[in-house]
């Protein structure tokens, strides 16, 4: 093959590889869930149906478990060892974040669930400063 | 819609040249054209981009920090990488190879440094599109 052919249109391929796809990882999954979580336990706290109450145990340890399961993938799945440099305790708020996680799983404590969307609301921070917002919502959507 | 100014005349001299440079070239394969694929090397690398690579250079030296250079992904041979060389060890004959994207790359930080003798293609020049056409060899 001649070189201008080559030149029209290579065969040759170079990847400018990236092994993680971006802008598919929002805190907003995790928060989602975590909300969850605070409503079922006001719905349960309000009820005497004891039926009703089990059901609520059971789906709130659903939420929990999913909410620690999104905040994992966000953890190491999108943020990079540059993004520590940039906001040094992000390993620590992660760690504190599913740890609370694991606590609103276990417990009907309307102020633990409350502390773990504050803490969801730190990640959420970070993952807007290290541009997350813009590589992930589609436009339009309200931030 | 026009082309923009100054980009045919380019295209026309970049070609030329290399159509010049084709029958010894593709013979000894020292020039070659690529496409680019993926966004790590963003915003100077964009998926799509052509580019001009050659050869010659790292026959007679090593790849130096700064240069953009082509080379096999260790972790599979079949698929090459287009990266900045980071860092030069030339003691060891490594290189450290980085996106210029670093937060949507996977580069050395992932599998570690490249052996330099890997390394045998360096980055010329983008000939497509004929927007952003011009060198990236320094």
């Amino acid at each position: 093959m001649s070189l201008i052919t080559r030149l029209l249109r290579p065969r040759r391929i170079v990847h400018a590889h990236c092994d993680i796809p971006c802008g598919i990882y929002d805190p907003e999954q995790a928060r989602i869930e975590a909300e969850s979580c605070l409503r079922i336990i006001e719905k349960h706290d309000a009820s005497d149906d004891k039926l009703f109450r089990a059901r609520c145990i059971h789906v709130k340890e659903e939420r929990a478990e999913l909410v620690k399961q999104h905040l994992d993938v966000l953890w190491h799945d999108y943020f990079k060892p540059e993004h520590l440099e940039q906001f040094p305790a992000l390993h620590e708020t992660f760690w504190n974040a599913t740890k609370q996680a694991s606590k609103v799983k276990q417990s009907l404590d309307v102020a633990a669930a409350k502390e773990l969307l504050t803490m969801i609301d730190t990640i959420d921070d970070m993952w807007k400063g290290t541009g997350g917002l813009e590589k992930t919502r589609v436009s339009g959507r309200p931030s | 819609m026009s082309p923009p100014r100054l980009s045919i005349p380019l295209i026309t001299t970049l070609v030329g040249t290399a159509g010049a440079l084709a029958a010894g070239a593709a013979a000894r394969r020292w020039l070659d054209a690529v496409e680019v694929r993926g966004g790590s090397m963003a915003p100077t690398l964009l998926p799509g981009d052509r580019l001009l690579v050659e050869s010659s250079t790292f026959t007679r030296r090593r790849p130096r920090a700064g240069e953009l250079v082509l080379a096999p992904d260790p972790r599979d041979p079949a698929r090459e990488l287009v990266k900045r060389v980071a860092a030069a060890d030339s003691e060891a004959g490594k290189l450290e190879l980085r996106g210029d994207a670093p937060g949507a790359s996977t580069d050395s930080r992932a599998f570690g440094a490249v052996p330099s003798a890997s390394v045998q293609w360096r980055v010329l020049a983008r000939y497509w599109p004929p927007s952003r056409v011009g060198r990236l060899d320094g």
